[in-house]
Formats: structure tokens, C-alpha cells, sequence
């Protein structure tokens, strides 16, 4: 059923491995940078891996407005108000312009447990008298020492809620927490708020900020990121027949979404149209996608339907290209499957050849990828790609950006618990 | 037309019972769930109670390979009421359309392995104060188990319902703190209305009575400190309140499209009619004193349902025993229900469950729906001294009988998140 309302795109924010705005991610992304390097966030030398996708020289000073609420918010909680912040301006809205119980902040987040810096210094002060960790210890010392908000940089609502504060938006508000699909969730389900009428403009997006040793040491154990000896530009290789597994990345990416006629009566600029949200789960592992990509098909298929469209109508895919050859090659049965023969003609880049896997913020920031192809007629390619994996022969863009206008174009993402989402956004042409 | 959403399974883990009955049961009965802490050494924490659920043995519930059997408990609550809510709802494999059937959840997030990872920072602690972040990754690769350690991402109670039944339909997990619950039955209900299923499993679990979750809640503090007296520790809106219980369990849903239920015979337990959410754009600690939120919720869930303030019967109220909160929501009661509010019982059974955070909305819409099926009301425990700010009818310390037909159920998070549901009787 095409709902009677619909939704359009009129901002992006984005706070990235490779720029802190959105000119510099997209002329990266063009140019065909990689953002991944060397850790910086912490001694990282002798670590293994020793590479990230990080966000550089980030000031989070002047996207909030009272410096001990920074105190309060965990990087990841920053980076989110920075890409919200610049999606705001960018879509030109004002507080006074809207009606802030129609205004809603929808956001996927990814949360870190026990951190270093916080929980490792209280720990660090638990040695009992045998040597080992002492909990008594550890309540006593952190009741007294921990810093009293430490709760607040870690509860994942704190980036809807933060954003929502600092914007003055009381309508709804949501954060999703559904791992590597979470960001691309967050504007689907923001998507079906302003289609039922529950809301007229709603910030959505995705951040995350976990590269941290925990973190890391997981995703290694779990036998997922790539190890190897290579330059770090060169270690995230999504589909090619070296990819060793993902880069882990931290940022963050927001979209204003905005109900068509609301932005029409500001005579705000159109980015595109949000026209398709499909999502399923895999219903197989908690680790791996089911090898044909079966949940990914169906996500793929229900935003297909539910934006009208046949397969062949999409020109471009996002691909979520995690780099990881078991992913990878399910990613490419299920965009087989799911678009037959146009799979062959379809142009397919995953930008996580340049910055990493960014988890919640993934779908995000890939979507401000997808939504800028749309508007300039560029797909950003994907990089360090050589000579394909076995059963990846498709069409991926390889290491040159290339010119493709298209009318179509669909983001996709699918990750931990088998959680898969497909957006499709049309290209805005004055709009029928 | 609206696509109308009914319940036909129900499940429930709280600290007052294990099963819809049992918990229906410790309810009416005014039973405290609330205890010292038992799992572990809490005596140098500034709080040691909590309500925990007791005697839980997944294995009752459903048959789980070994790693689920110690699984984070909050992982094994979820799937046990799931299996419970599906049981009841007299779903079988084969018997609907389980691709399209999603599972939209408010779940938590499991329990840091708290000794562990301060065993791999002490590996990693030198002279220095220092934690060197290579001997730490080192420590912690040799003693946290991978899975074990991913299983408690917030969305693993959703992959695995997802996977034990094969529901590949719509599925997310909303965490937005203590409203997580509410929102997610909420977001499953509009889902069936859209037409994008006809069967959704919704609801929440989570077990924040881990010493990080006790610790960090201690200090904002959040949570009572009547450590002598913890059956009394919980008492929402009476004068000598002094914070929140934190407790555990789960509580899950079967929604359904009421022609699909009818068509399959299914038993309705009640209709889900409203559902309103806003957020308070205040401060992230505090409501805001006025209560626009909560009254921009429950208002829109009444607009939802078509219904006017008269309707209302009972109201679950969040109702958490924190100061704050018992007098704010007192206000947004009186302001949206006006001079009706004084006739409204409105009771909290957090007083005897403690708050269950992201599973509160969804165990305690289990507690409207019950009220509407029996006829009683469940009561608010401890109500001992009346504050003057809190002069409604709190329903104090016996449950009631009466006739219910609409009911409403209030949940406020952390951070400003308000979801108001309303249910009303299926006959």
C-alpha cells in the first residue's frame, strides 16, 4: 500500500574516517581515498590489528552548547550531535521554524559495556589481596572515584535523547540497537513515522564509536577482522580474493527526513525521496549471514514492494561490503537471487573499502553515500579491489568513481543476530 | 479502514512469578519481589537490593543447546517468555506465516563479565596507572569468550526468538531505556496496521541488577537505599519514597491482525488501541517539571484510539518510587484527565516488582491486560504516608475489584522517552 504521505530527504550530516563534513567525505569517497590508518586513539603500537577507520581531529566543542554536557556524552553520543547539528543546517532549518512536538530524532547506536578509561581506572584500583580483581574492592573504589555521569556516555538512548535536547525536539524519538543494520534501521523506521503522520521532520542516522582495545579484541577473536601485513589503506578490500576480514571504524551520518509537502511549503532543497524500507531477519546465526543471503533477499524484496518498483528499476546499490569473505559472498548470492539478470548490470560499490565498517553507524553514513550518488551522478568506488572472490563477479566499481546517473538507487546492510535492511531512495526531479 | 491489533499470547518472567499466572498471581497478592542481593557480593555498594527472579530454569521452558543454558539470563528470560507467548497463543510451526511474522523487541543489553575484564586490566596494570592497551587486549583475548561476550548485544534476544520460530518478518530492537518495552509493542502494532505482517512477537527483557548497572544507577542517584528494609524499599508515591528498585525478567507478546486471529480461532485476550510517544527535549537526567512529554504521549495514544479521557478505567502508572518521578507523573495524570483523575485508580506494580527498565512497559501491560480479563486491579504496595503532590488514588496496598474495559499503561524513560499504550477488552 503507497502511503499517502511521503518522505524527502533535505539534510545530510556526516562525521567520517575520512572528513569531518559532508564536502570532504564525498570528495574522499569520489577520489577514492582510504581513511584507515594507523590507531591513534590509543598506544597502539605492537597491537594487533594496529589499523582503524578513524575519525580525525574531531572538535566536538562547537556542536554543543555547554561544554560540561560534552562531559557527559560518549564519543559516540558526540560524533551523533555533530552530524545531526550539520544535517539541521544543512536541510536550513530553525527551532522557531518547526513545530517541535511533530519534530522527532531517530537514531542507531552501538553501546560500549566497560571501557577503559572509565571502568578499566576503577579495576585498575580492585587488586585484592591475592592479586585478583576484588568486586568489594571495586564498589567501594568506584562508588567513591568513578566520575557520577559515567552511566550517561554509555546508555545508547543518550544519542536520540541528547540531539533531541539540544534541538528542542518533542516529537517521537527512538533508538534502534539492532548492531551492524542499526543506522539504516533508524531511517527506515523514521521513514514510517512521517508516512503514518506521527511526525513531519525527524533527524535519522547511525553512530558508533567503538574502536577501543574490548572492542577490537572481540571482533578478532571472533575471526572477523582482517589481519595481515599490508599498507592500512589497503586492508579492507570488500569482495576482493585477499580480503581478510573487516577494518572496525567509528563516525557517524544523519538525514533530515522530511514529509514532502512540509518541505515544499519551506521551499526547503530536495536531496531525494525515501521511497523503500524492507527488513528481515536471517532466522539462522548470530555470527554469519545464512550463506544465500536469504534474509537479505526478503529485505531487498519487501522494499522493492513496498516502493513500487520492479528490480530492474534500481541502478545503484550500496553495497554493505564488509569485507569478510563469508559476507561478501553471501552479499553477492542475494543480489543474484533477488535481481536475476539485472544483477549483472547493476553497479554495486561498498565504501567500506574506504573507511572501514562503522557497525551502527554503517547504514547511515552509507545512505548519505547512496543519496549523494543520486544527486551528483557519482558512484564512489570501491577500492582495492583486484581481482574478485570466487562467485563476487559483479559489477562493484572497481577503484575509479565513476559517472552514473540513475533514478534508483537502494543501500543495503546486514549484520550480527541476522538483522538484514534495504532503503531505496529516488533521485528528486522537481517530484510527480 | 484501520487494521485492527489484538493479543493472543502472552509471556512473562518477573521477580513476582515465573508465568503470566504466577506473576498474575504475586500481583493481586501485593507480594514484594524485592531482596538482598543474592548473585553476588554487593556489601560495598551504597545499594545491595533488588528484585531478582528466582528458581528460573530455562530448560522448563523450552529445550536450548548447552550455551544457552548459560547464556546471560536476560537472554534466557526473553526466550523462555517467547516460548511461553507462543504456547499461549497456540502458535505451531506450519500454523501461519512465520517468514512474515517479525520480532520487534525493547530488549536491554546483557551483563558486563565484570571479572574478567578486571582480571585482563589488572594483567594489563602497571606501576605506572597506566593500562597498557596490549597486555590488555592480550588478558582479555585468553579469558572473555567471543560469542559468549557477543551474545550480549542488545539484539540477540531478538535473533534468537527470531530463529527459534523462523520469524523473518519486520524485526528491530528499540532501546530507549525504560520506555524501550512500551515502544517496541507500540512500533510492532503500527507494523500489523500498515500491513506488513499479520503476526508480530514484541516486548522486552533486560536484567540490569549487574553490579555496573547497581553502580552506575547508585550514582545517579537513582535508587532507593532502605538496604534493612528492601520489601519496603519500593513505594511508589508515598512521601517517605526514596528511589527505584532495580529488577529483571521479560515480558513478550503475540499481536495479531484480529481477522487472522478470528480466522484461526485464536483466543483474544484484549485489544491494543492506542499508542502515543514523545520525547521531553529537557534535560537527560530530569522530566521535565510541567510533564509535556508524558502528557504529549498519553494524549496521542488516546487520539489514536479514538477515545476520550472518560474511557480510561485504570492506568498502570510508570510510577518508578524516585521522587521526581511519582510527583511529575501525578501531574500529567491530573492535567490530562482533569478533575476525573481524583475517580481513576492508578497503581504502580513496580512497588512489587521493582523496575524491570526496558522490560517495565511490557510486563506491565501484561498486568492491564490481566486487570481487564479478571476484574481486579492490581494494588500499589508500601503506601504508607501520603505526599500532598501525589493525591490520586494509588489503589493502596489490596487489590481491588472492579470493572475495567480500558486501560492504560504509562512508560517514562531515561533521557525524556515517553510511551503511553492503551488497551481496551476484546468481547
Amino acid at each position: 500500500m503507497h502511503s499517502a504521505r511521503r518522505v524527502v530527504v533535505t539534510g545530510l550530516g556526516v562525521v567520517a574516517p575520512l572528513g569531518n563534513d559532508l564536502d570532504s567525505f564525498w570528495s574522499g569517497l569520489l577520489a577514492g581515498r582510504s581513511g584507515i590508518d594507523q590507531i591513534r586513539r590509543f598506544e597502539s603500537k605492537g597491537f594487533v590489528p594496529p589499523y582503524a577507520g578513524e575519525v580525525k581531529e574531531f572538535q566536538p566543542e562547537q556542536y554543543f552548547d555547554k561544554r560540561k554536557v560534552i562531559k557527559m556524552a560518549g564519543r559516540h553520543t558526540q560524533l551523533a550531535m555533530a552530524a545531526a547539528r550539520m544535517s539541521f543546517s544543512d536541510a536550513r532549518l530553525t527551532a522557531e521554524g518547526l513545530d517541535a512536538e511533530r519534530f522527532g530524532i531517530v537514531f542507531g547506536t552501538g553501546m560500549l559495556r566497560a571501557d577503559l578509561a572509565d571502568i578499566g581506572q576503577m579495576a585498575r584500583m580492585s587488586r585484592g589481596a591475592d592479586g585478583r580483581f576484588d568486586l568489594r574492592l571495586f564498589g567501594a573504589v568506584s562508588s567513591s572515584k568513578l566520575f557520577p555521569l559515567w552511566m550517561l556516555r554509555h546508555i545508547p538512548n543518550m544519542v536520540s535523547s541528547q540531539v533531541a535536547i539540544s534541538l528542542n525536539a518533542q516529537g517521537p524519538s527512538n533508538t534502534i540497537t539492532t548492531t551492524c543494520t542499526a543506522g539504516a534501521q533508524a531511517i527506515g523506521e523514521a521513514s514510517r513515522i512521517i508516512e503514518r503522520g506521527d511526525a513531519d521532520v525527524i533527524i535519522s542516522g547511525g553512530s558508533d564509536a567503538r574502536v577501543d582495545p574490548l572492542s577490537l579484541v572481540r571482533l578478532r577473536k571472533l575471526g572477523l577482522l582482517a589481519i595481515c601485513q599490508r599498507d592500512p589503506q589497503e586492508v579492507s578490500r570488500p569482495f576482493d580474493i585477499d580480503s581478510s576480514g573487516m577494518v572496525c571504524a567509528e563516525g557517524a551520518a544523519a538525514l533530515v527526513l522530511e514529509e514532502l509537502e512540509h518541505a515544499r511549503a519551506r521551499g526547503a532543497r530536495i536531496y531525494a525521496e525515501v521511497v523503500g524500507y524492507g527488513t528481515a531477519t536471517d532466522a539462522y546465526d548470530l555470527v554469519y549471514p545464512h550463506p544465500e543471503g536469504r534474509g537479505l533477499q526478503l529485505a531487498i524484496n519487501r522494499a522493492l514492494t513496498d516502493a513500487h518498483l520492479s528490480p530492474e528499476a534500481v541502478g545503484y546499490i550500496n553495497a554493505h561490503g564488509a569485507s569478510i569473505p563469508r559476507y561478501d559472498l553471501a552479499e553477492a548470492r542475494a543480489l543474484k537471487t533477488a535481481f536475476g539478470k539485472h544483477a549483472m548490470r547493476l553497479a554495486a560499490s561498498s565504501i567500506k573499502s574506504m573507511i572501514g565498517h562503522a557497525q551502527a553507524a554503517s547504514g547511515a553514513i552509507e545512505a548519505v553515500a547512496c543519496v549523494k550518488t543520486l544527486e551528483t551522478g557519482m558512484a564512489p568506488p570501491t577500492i582495492n579491489l583486484r581481482r574478485m572472490a570466487p562467485g563476487c563477479d559483479l559489477d562493484w566499481v572497481p577503484n575509479s568513481a565513476r559517472q552514473l546517473a540513475v533514478e534508483v538507487a537502494m543501500s543495503i546492510n546486514f549484520g550480527f543476530g541476522g538483522y538484514n535492511t534495504a532503503l531505496i531512495f529516488k533521485r528528486w526531479s522537481g517530484g510527480v | 479502514m484501520k487494521r485492527r491489533v489484538v493479543i493472543t499470547g502472552m509471556g512473562a518472567i518477573t521477580p513476582v512469578g515465573i508465568g503470566v499466572d504466577d506473576y498474575w498471581r504475586g500481583l493481586v497478592n501485593g507480594k514484594s519481589g524485592v531482596d538482598t542481593i543474592s548473585a553476588y557480593d554487593a556489601s560495598t555498594f551504597s545499594t545491595r537490593i533488588a528484585a531478582q527472579v528466582r528458581d528460573f530454569r530455562l530448560e522448563q521452558f523450552c529445550a536450548v543447546e548447552e550455551p544457552l543454558q548459560c547464556a546471560d539470563r536476560w537472554l534466557q528470560f526473553a526466550l523462555a517468555a517467547a516460548q511461553m507467548a507462543v504456547d499461549d497463543a497456540g502458535l505451531q510451526p506450519g500454523s501461519i506465516d512465520w517468514v512474515n511474522c517479525g520480532v520487534y523487541l525493547g530488549a536491554g543489553e546483557g551483563a558486563t563479565d565484570l571479572a574478567r575484564f578486571g582480571e585482563s586490566v589488572l594483567a594489563a596494570s602497571g606501576e605506572s596507572g597506566q593500562i597498557d592497551p596490549r597486555l590488555f587486549a592480550e588478558a582479555a583475548a585468553g579469558l572473555i569468550d567471543p560469542m559468549d561476550d557477543l551474545m550480549r548485544e542488545a539484539n540477540m534476544p531478538g535473533a534468537l526468538i527470531a530463529a527459534r520460530f523462523g520469524a523473518m518478518g519486520y524485526s528491530s530492537n528499540s532501546l530507549t531505556a525504560c520506555a524501550a518495552s512500551g515502544q517496541a509493542i507500540g512500533e510492532a502494532m503500527r507494523i500489523i496496521q500498515r500491513g506488513d505482517a499479520d503476526v508480530m512477537i514484541a516486548g522486552g527483557a533486560h536484567a540490569m541488577t549487574s553490579p555496573l548497572d547497581l553502580l552506575g544507577f547508585s550514582l545517579l542517584s537513582a535508587l532507593s537505599k532502605r538496604n534493612d528494609e528492601p520489601q519496603k524499599a519500593s513505594r511508589p508515591f508515598d512521601a517517605h519514597r526514596d528511589g527505584f528498585v532495580l529488577g529483571e525478567g521479560a515480558g513478550i507478546f503475540i499481536l495479531e491482525e484480529l481477522g487472522h486471529a478470528l480466522a484461526r480461532k485464536a483466543r483474544i485476550h484484549a485489544e491494543l488501541v492506542g499508542y502515543g510517544l514523545s520525547c521531553d527535549a529537557y534535560r537527560v537526567t530530569d522530566m521535565h517539571p510541567e510533564a509535556r512529554g508524558a502528557i504529549i504521549a498519553i494524549k496521542r495514544a488516546l487520539a489514536d484510539a479514538e477515545l476520550p479521557p472518560e474511557d480510561v478505567d485504570y492506568i498502570n502508572a510508570h510510577g518508578t518510587s524516585t521522587l521526581e518521578n511519582d510527583r511529575t507523573e501525578t501531574y500529567a495524570i491530573k492535567t490530562t484527565f482533569g478533575q476525573r483523575a481524583y475517580r481513576i485508580p492508578v497503581s504502580s506494580t513496580k512497588s512489587m516488582t521493582g523496575h524491570l527498565v526496558a522490560a517495565a512497559g511490557a510486563t506491565e501491560l501484561i498486568a492491564c491486560i490481566l486487570a481487564i480479563k479478571n476484574g481486579v486491579v492490581p494494588p500499589t504496595i508500601n503506601y504508607e504516608f501520603p505526599d500532598p503532590e501525589c493525591d490520586l488514588d494509588y489503589v493502596p496496598n489490596e487489590a481491588r475489584e472492579m470493572k475495567v474495559d480500558v486501560a492504560l499503561s504509562n512508560s517514562f524513560g531515561f533521557g525524556g522517552q515517553n510511551v503511553a499504550l492503551l488497551v481496551r477488552s476484546f468481547t
